[in-house]
């Protein structure tokens, strides 16, 4: 009878919200710790912005091309998809956090601390999450002196927020719950890699669907990553007021939603 | 439990099993008790369990078999419970390279709900107790290997457990440290009537500080007892002493009275040496002297040897701990060392 009630307990905890701060807390002062990775956080963008920006920028010049692309400024175009992209790249990493801190006892620490297991992954999650908030934020700031008009207004740019923040949660709990059960980083860091690039190239990130043989359309359709992608393309180039807003939104919060769960689990389960 | 609260054993374990997938028996069926307020030590060679217990009874990992409580709670089905109450400071040195001292111990502090009025005067005394009061704002990257444990240390007391595991604390530190490591070992159990639950391969550790040791070897308990005890079981202390050249029969009667002797246990003769097994030595010593100059007989050299917990060791195992012990640790060295490079 003790033990229904101290489980009941435990699962009280699980929902102190306090727990994943800290681990979150955490995360984000090693983030913040490490200049060469806030450095890297703002040139990355920079980067792929300026390289893409002015290397394809020829394309709208083809009128055909401008057309299936939807917008004459390929830099519109590319805006959202370097912004998944940096959130993909932001938390398709999170796991390997888990991997060290096994590595160096810490996550030992933390199993044996009495917090929920789940605010482990979660917070975590959260950390990676906000990381990619910052990074679209300083997106938003060089898109815009690069010359790119947000049609959504100030307003969307917090849309923009809410689905980059979720698809990053969702994200590095992919990654999260690899690492739970994944003890070698080079492992890691093999399946992450070979998750990442398909998940770029069969989406609409970097070029339209409609550019892409049939076969690439279907999987491009049911990747994640495109439903990120298009809500924050129709906010960038169209404005507050679309359709598939509404429905991208959904689609990351269940994403988020589902991959919390998942990860929760692992973490419950595989390591207790 | 039979028993929670406060007349249950600090630690109770029956017939605990641990067997990890792919089949490496590393428990196999141990049982013991530890009192409140006790320091036990679990003494056992690389590979012997000692990590795999401690981290059944941290809740760490699950028993394949057989049971074990903490404080009264079971480590399974009232794993929370358990961890509200344990400190565990792993052999692994666990502390955030990226963080300050004070950061990591603020981590640890919310991590075991400390209210936050209380959590500047927690931080400051375990900060005191493990005296790195100075240096806990620098980061912990430019610690040395003994501010590290010593953080560690810090960590796990922080919410002043009632049971605390050390798993081998001072593993690969240097004597100094070593010392002082004990001190506020001994310092946590006579001031805050802590429990202490620690494993190691040094006998000196287990000598000094044990109130009781288990000596564990390949997943079994080979002797469980008080360091002083197990030497005792050996039989006690013993002498080795020479007459001079030409004692002849004054040498004769003088083995004769020493079988006399109270404590003496067993008298043999290896050539020229005499061999004297008896309790309590150091009080047999000068009686031996008495009765060689009532006899006439002269004692030309004289050596006391009292067991030692190799002794003991070698006696439940049959090998030696001591063999591969500086290999061991001057590998584990290294993976630190390496481990602290990666950047
Ligand atoms: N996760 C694991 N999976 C499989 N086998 C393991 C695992 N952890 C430990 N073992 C094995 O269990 C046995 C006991 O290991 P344990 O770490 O408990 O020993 P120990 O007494 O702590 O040794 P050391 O002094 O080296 O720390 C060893 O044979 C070890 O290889
Ligand atoms: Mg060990």
């Amino acid at each position: 009878m003790r033990a229904e009630r101290y489980g009941l307990e435990e699962i009280r905890a699980g929902l102190r919200l306090s727990d994943i701060y800290w681990v979150c807390w955490r995360e984000l002062k090693k983030f913040f710790g490490q200049r060469t990775r806030i450095l890297m956080a703002v040139i990355q963008p920079l980067i792929w912005l300026l390289f893409l920006g002015n290397s394809l920028t020829g394309l709208t010049r083809n009128p055909f091309a401008s057309q299936m692309l939807g917008v004459d400024n390929y830099l519109v175009y590319m805006t959202p998809g370097i912004m998944v992209m940096t959130s993909l790249f932001g938390g398709i990493f999170g796991g390997l956090s888990v991997v060290w801190d096994r590595h160096f006892g810490y996550l030992n620490k933390l199993l044996a601390a009495p917090i929920s297991r789940a605010a482990i992954p979660m917070g975590k999650m959260l950390a990676a999450a906000i990381q990619s908030v910052i990074q679209v934020t300083i997106i938003t700031i060089i898109a815009t002196i690069l010359g790119v008009r947000f049609a959504c207004g100030p307003a969307g740019f917090l849309l923009i927020v809410a689905i980059v923040f979720l698809f990053s949660f969702g994200v590095s709990g992919i990654s999260i719950s690899l690492g739970a059960v994944i003890r070698s980083q080079e492992t890691l860091m093999a399946i992450v890699n070979f998750l990442t690039m398909p998940l770029m190239f069969a989406s609409n990130a970097m070029f339209p669907l409609e550019a892409m043989p049939a076969w690439l359309q279907t999987i491009a359709r049911w990747n994640p990553l495109s439903y990120a992608v298009t809500p924050l393309r129709e906010l960038v180039g169209q404005g507050l007021w679309s359709a598939t807003i509404g429905k991208g939104l959904l689609a990351m919060f269940i994403f988020a939603a589902i991959m919390s769960l998942v990860a929760s689990r692992q973490f419950r389960r595989s390591i207790a | 439990m039979v028993h929670a609260g406060t007349a249950a054993p600090a630690i109770e374990v029956i017939d605990l099993k641990k067997t990890y997938r792919g089949g490496i028996e590393a428990v196999k069926g141990i049982s013991f008790q530890v009192e409140k307020g006790e320091i036990f030590g679990f003494l056992g060679p690389n590979g012997a369990g000692k990590s795999t217990t401690i981290m059944m009874l941290t809740t760490l990992i699950k028993p394949t078999g057989g049971r074990a409580a903490v404080d009264g709670f079971d480590v399974v089905k009232e794993a929370y419970r358990v961890r509200t109450r344990l400190g565990y400071v792993s052999q692994d040195l666990a502390v955030d390279d990226n963080l300050t001292g004070r950061e990591n111990l603020i981590l640890q502090a919310h991590f075991y709900h400390i209210p936050r009025s209380q959590l500047k005067a927690r931080i400051d005394e375990v900060l005191e107790l493990v005296g790195l009061r100075e240096r806990c704002d620098d980061r912990v990257e430019f610690y040395s290997g003994g501010m590290r444990k010593r953080l560690d240390i810090a960590c796990g007391l922080i919410h002043r457990p009632s049971i605390l595991f050390l798993d081998e604390p001072t593993l690969g530190l240097d004597i100094q440290t070593r010392h002082e490591i004990w001190r506020y070992i001994e310092k946590l159990r006579s001031e805050n009537k802590m429990t202490i639950f620690l494993t190691t391969h040094y006998m000196d550790e287990a000598d000094a500080l044990c109130d009781r040791i288990a000596i564990i070897d390949r997943g079994v308990i080979k002797a469980i007892d008080a360091p002083s005890a197990l030497k005792d079981q050996l039989g006690g202390d013993v002498i080795f002493f020479r007459f001079s050249d030409g004692s002849g029969d004054a040498a004769a009667a003088t083995m004769a009275a020493l079988r006399e002797l109270p404590g003496v246990k067993e008298i043999s003769q290896h050539g020229e040496e005499k061999v004297v097994v008896a309790r309590n030595g150091d009080l047999l010593l000068p009686q031996i002297f008495e009765a060689a100059q009532k006899n006439g007989a002269r004692i030309e050299s004289v050596t006391l040897k009292r067991p030692t917990l190799d002794d003991v060791y070698l006696a439940h195992t049959g090998r030696a701990l001591r063999e591969g012990a500086g290999g061991k640790e001057e590998f584990r060295r290294q993976r630190m060392a390496m481990r602290r490079a990666r950047r």
